[in-house]
């Protein structure tokens, strides 16, 4: 694997060979478009940050050292866009706080109201979706962190490159996130 | 919850996998004779296999082709580009030599008029008329001669070098010259002949410098 990325990571440097670069999304589109969903929760918008990544990944490519782990860079790209695109559209209210004027009623609730799910669907909600929208309820960091070490299975030292931090970092928000979601998913 | 904060850290760490065994004996023990914290290992590990199950999903059909559609247009001028950052040496050379050639040109342009000009000596005949610079019989021209836009005839001697640019020489069999004769026609050839002296004043403003 790493020797044909390395080859294809040279015939696009050296001659600007499109198709080798196709190659490359092919071997990477589906852990990036994963990150992407994971992170951002809405295929919709995954798609455009993985594609965003892609993009990026070609314009910089120059950049890329080439004794290091593709995937490190390629993620690294990836999460960044995330993280950045959660920061601009963050809520200025959280789900979890208790609404103003109501007593014991979140707004977990309200969403639930308002989009009306019939009993039984709600019952029947696949626990992906669940488990995903738990996820989503995650801030930022602990997700990007939770998402890479159990859904792409990485390593802390590979995690703590992609995500710039040490390692030590890492494994609190893995720390946070996992106690965050014991809390949640506990009553499955 | 853990029973103290001390197992909740050590359900992490056991998590993790960075326990050593003895460790690891001292936890097992410790969760088979407290309720909450096997409890609190209970949820974390399942939480922790829902987050895994959840099953990986794939980018959408046709990913590659709109990723590869939205590439830029390949260009030649990025071609030149990355040449032009791979060769910063170069690249000022060439810059170098386009603006000495230039100023040389500019040099060449100002003075390629027609009018006849000597340097070096005043005991030459100058006939403007015909454009004619002759160093008469008998005549010991002392240095160099250097003669633009007309011919020369020496019929006596010049102890330095003859310089002639846009013009032409000739040596009568009487004559003579001491130093190199030069004619410079082309304005390649009148470069090189600049190059040439200034290469060779640098050299001499050396050897002066090391002789004193």
């Amino acid at each position: 694997m790493d020797a044909v990325v390395k080859r294809l990571i040279r015939a696009i440097k050296k001659e600007e060979d499109q198709d080798a670069f196709a190659e490359l999304v092919d071997l990477y589109k589906d852990k990036v478009f994963q990150i992407a969903y994971r992170m951002t929760g809405n295929s919709y918008e995954a798609q455009d940050m993985a594609q965003e990544s892609f993009l990026r990944a070609y314009a910089n490519l120059e950049s890329y050292d080439e004794k290091r782990k593709f995937s490190t860079w390629l993620f690294r790209i990836t999460t960044n866009l995330c993280i950045d695109r959660l920061r601009k559209k963050k809520p200025d209210y959280s789900l979890d706080a208790e609404l103003q004027g109501t007593e014991g009623l979140t707004g977990y609730s309200q969403v639930a109201a308002s989009e009306k799910l019939p009993e039984e669907q709600v019952v029947t909600m696949e626990m992906q979706e669940w488990v995903q929208r738990e996820i989503s309820y995650l801030p930022p960091k602990h997700r990007s962190a939770i998402i890479l070490r159990y859904i792409e299975g990485l390593p802390i030292k590979q995690i703590s490159e992609i995500l710039d931090l040490p390692a030590n970092t890492v494994k609190t928000h893995i720390h946070r996130g996992r106690e965050a979601l014991r809390k949640r998913l506990k009553d499955a | 919850m853990a029973c103290n904060k001390k197992y909740e850290t050590q359900l992490h760490k056991y998590l993790d996998g960075e326990m050593i065994e003895s460790e690891r004996t001292e936890f097992y023990n410790h969760l088979d004779a407290c309720e909450e914290c096997a409890a609190h290992y209970k949820e974390l590990k399942k939480a922790v296999m829902l987050v895994q199950s959840s099953s990986h999903i794939e980018a959408p059909e046709g990913f590659t082709e709109s990723v590869m559609d939205r590439l830029p247009v390949k260009k030649k001028r990025k071609h030149w580009k990355k040449w032009m950052r791979q060769h910063p040496i170069l690249i000022a050379a060439s810059l170098f030599v386009f603006l000495m050639t230039s100023s040389l040109l500019s040099v060449w342009v100002d003075q390629s008029g027609e009018e006849l000009t000597v340097i070096g000596s005043q005991d030459v005949k100058i006939d403007r008329e015909n454009g004619m610079v002759i160093v008469p019989e008998g005549e010991i021209v002392e240095g160099d001669l250097f003669v633009k836009n007309g011919r020369v005839e020496v019929e006596g001697e010049i102890t330095g070098d003859l310089t002639v640019i846009n013009g032409e020489q000739y040596l009568a069999s009487a004559g003579n010259v001491s130093g190199e004769i030069e004619e410079v026609d082309q304005a390649l050839e009148w470069i090189w002949y600049h190059t040439k002296r200034i290469t060779s004043d640098v050299f001499s403003f050396g050897e002066e410098k090391n002789n004193e």
